[in-house]
């Protein structure tokens, strides 16, 4: 290991944002706080972004990890012990100073703070407990704060931390308990789940955050929990709190809630497993967010796949896709996806996908059909199905209206009717349909458009290869 | 009456708003008046053969009745849309305001739904661009530091969104003396410490260089280089989902796009 002695605050930033980076997560969002009069800060709900990285991706909060020295040697992480790699760390003094004049100058939102192991889950998070107790309650912060718990650390210090924070999350990294085992040796899956759990039933209980309880949350429907671990940890209840601090009033638990975050197409699993425990997590711990991160061989480890052609970011998209899905639009994973095909359509979303396999649902009348019936066509999202169900109020709605809505017309013109009228009469047949979507093209952010050809799919993973090449013929068959 | 009268106001709400109440207590008819408001940049539009030209003084008092009548008479959300289409850069906007207020005192609190009329989604329009811009300027505004502490901005926003930016900064900096200068109108929001904000015309923060010397020596500004270059994942380089979530018009202002270039 190299370690630098007197290293300059600049050098030690570009490691430790280096070594952050790959965390998707970067939200600032999920809480409302004003600012207090004195002092530094306050939050909105919407969140904001400060900048835009290279890569497109939004920049709202100082992501630097404490440390990159790791005991831990996760095969796909950059930081791991066997890499030889220069080793740097802040003093808390040195983050609350850069965290504070940053945002003075409007560069952040706040500050994401993640870190290595350093001797210990403990003792790094004693090490991030202090840096938070500084910037709230020293330097009198009151911006956004998003800091990884550390798994394995102590209850106790979990209960803590969840005080001066805004969000926290702790990524589960893979799927399955196997995937984790054999490419992060040092973690265990129950040791992710446990402190999951313990913050949802803090934050359920903390007798501020009127959040549905564990006992509302069981009457809604869910599915049955097929993963072990995940029931096991469910059934464990209220011993997960190590003990119950009555809050001193202004202060809320973990208010902005918590996040986790998965690495996909590093290991075997499909999109329905991946999708499964999404589900799962959001139904029984109520996490805020699943974020879903398409792999790259920092290491260029032999025994990962290769992403020497670019990251897996179509399937990446496809898993946002449906994670949208399944929190606004109520959809369920099982009517996403299932044994026979696991995997999603590499040229359809999977709601068009949904749609074609369920014709018999269309057309529906605009000017009739609920709200949840509206999202389910495609060219029309949350903002528009809202639209519709207000402005129908005043006025029948015609094509020409809904155009104004902010309907995507083209691809709605074939499941929806306005007045008991098609636009244009229509043949409502699978494969004349699918054939008008196809042609048309997916409107795909930039980059995951790039050269989508049956060719270039091939570059994204093995897997959806096979499938697509799969899906390609039958569509070829129809066509 | 076969002339149109046009009721030619200041460019602000309440030289929208005295309009109104002008043309409104007028009684000419609704199809016979037109509001234009002097616009920012060309000055008013080509004159209309047969109109009667008249220039309304704003009133306060005036203005001041037409918004407690559209609070109390339609809704607080229909006078902010309304507010926030005044602040815009849309020429006919104190007319589409008038025409939006005729179907508002109509249909109450309901009018802002009708989403289906052409006039009330052309303000629901209007108010979703403004909002999109003052948004997108809670993040992207830079401040510089300057002697004494002093931290100063510089934008060029296309609608006149100081006013809405304003609340945010003095609730988020509650100690610090700031200013964001409006170069595009010459107005600027100045904050000091324990006192409310206000907006001025400011023709001396022209020639005043905000990235001028104090602020080259600040090392917090080749930090924030050091972070942008290093948080972007060199596997994903995009550079055009780049430009699409990050305009470049917003990056002549922007301490992570200047540092280095000159």
């Amino acid at each position: 290991m190299v370690i630098l002695e007197n290293m300059s605050l600049q050098k030690k930033l570009e490691i430790l944002s280096d070594a952050a980076k790959y965390d998707v997560a970067c939200t600032s969002s999920g809480v409302d706080r004003k600012g207090s009069g004195s002092g530094m800060g306050n939050s909105l709900a919407c969140g904001i972004c400060h900048s835009f990285s290279a890569d497109g991706r939004c920049i709202s909060l100082l992501k630097v990890l404490f440390t990159n020295e790791c005991i831990f040697d996760c095969k796909y992480c950059g930081n791991r012990s066997s890499n030889d790699i220069v080793r740097a760390s802040f003093t808390p003094v040195e983050l609350c100073e850069l965290t504070m004049e940053f945002y003075r100058r409007n560069y952040i939102e706040g500050l994401f703070l993640s870190s290595g192991i350093l001797i210990s889950p403990n003792h790094t998070m004693e090490l991030i407990l202090e840096t938070l107790y500084l910037l709230r309650v020293v330097y009198r912060f009151s911006g956004y704060i998003h800091c990884k718990a550390i798994p394995g650390a102590d209850p106790g210090m979990i209960e803590l931390l969840g005080w001066y924070t805004d969000r926290m999350s702790i990524n589960l990294e893979f799927p399955t308990a196997e995937s984790l085992r054999e490419l992060a040796p040092h973690k265990n899956r129950k040791n992710i789940l446990k402190p999951i759990r313990q913050i949802q039933l803090r934050r359920e209980n903390s007798g501020i955050f009127p959040e549905i309880t564990d006992k509302t949350a069981i009457m809604k429907s869910k599915a049955p929990v097929k993963d072990n671990d995940i029931a096991e940890i469910i059934a464990s209840g209220g011993s997960l709190v190590p003990y119950a601090v009555e809050s001193s009033g202004r202060r809320r638990f973990v208010p902005a809630g918590q996040s986790t975050q998965m690495i996909i197409g590093a290991t075997k699993e499909s999109d329905l497993q991946i999708m499964t425990v999404s589900e799962a997590l959001y139904d029984n711990f109520r996490l805020k967010r699943v974020f879903y991160s398409a792999f790259i061989n920092v290491n260029n480890d032999s025994r990962l796949p290769s992403t020497e052609a670019g990251p897996p970011l179509l399937r990446e998209h496809r898993l946002y896709q449906a994670d949208w899905l399944l929190r606004f639009y109520g959809f369920r994973t099982t009517e996403l996806l299932d044994e026979k095909s696991p995997n999603f359509n590499v040229f359809l979303d999977p709601k068009c996908d949904w749609a074609l396999r369920h014709l018999e649902r269309f057309p529906v009348e605009v000017n009739k059909a609920d709200y949840y019936t509206l999202l389910r066509v495609p060219g029309i999202g949350t903002n528009s199905a809202q639209r519709i169900v207000s402005a129908r109020k005043s006025a029948i709605l015609d094509f020409q209206d809904l155009k104004r809505l902010g309907v995507v017309l083209k691809r709605a013109v074939y499941f929806i009717t306005c007045k008991g009228r098609m636009m244009y009469p229509i043949k409502v047949e699978e494969d004349f349909i699918t054939r008008q979507l196809l042609d048309m093209g997916e409107k795909l952010p930039f980059g995951v458009d790039k050269d989508i050809t049956y060719k270039q799919l091939s570059l994204f993973d093995d897997m959806n290869f096979v499938a697509a090449q799969k899906g390609y013929q039958s569509l070829a068959g129809c066509l | 009456m076969d002339n149109k009268v046009i009721y030619v106001c200041d460019n602000s709400i309440d030289g929208i708003f005295t309009a109104i109440y002008k043309a409104w207590s007028s009684g000419y008819g609704h199809a016979n008046v037109k509001l234009e408001a002097g616009c920012e940049k060309s000055s008013y539009s080509n004159y209309e053969l047969f109109s009667e030209y008249q220039t309304v003084e704003t009133d306060y008092t005036l203005s001041k009745k037409v918004s407690k009548a559209i609070i109390n008479k339609i809704s607080r959300e229909a006078y902010e849309m309304v507010c926030r289409v005044a602040l815009s850069n849309y020429e006919d906007k104190a007319d589409l305001i008038y025409r939006f207020l005729i179907l508002g005192f109509l249909a109450g609190a309901e009018v802002v739904n009708q989403l289906s009329n052409e006039v009330v989604n052309k303000v629901f329009k209007i108010n979703k661009f403004v909002n999109n811009e003052a948004h997108h300027y809670l993040g992207f505004i830079r401040f510089s530091e300057h002697g004494n502490g002093l931290l100063a901005s510089i934008i060029q926003p296309k609608n006149n969104i100081l006013s809405i930016v304003a609340p945010h900064f003095a609730d988020r900096l509650p100690g610090e003396r700031f200013v964001i200068y409006d170069s595009e109108r010459n107005s600027a929001v100045l904050h000091v410490p324990g006192k409310p904000w206000i907006i001025s015309d400011f023709d001396g923060l022209a020639d005043f260089d905000i990235d001028g010397m104090t602020c080259e020596e600040d090392e917090y500004r080749e930090l924030w280089s050091i972070f942008f270059k290093h948080i972007a994942i060199k596997e994903r380089v995009n550079l055009k989902l780049q430009r699409n979530n990050l305009p470049l018009r917003f990056r002549r202002n922007m301490t992570e796009f200047l540092v280095g270039r000159q």
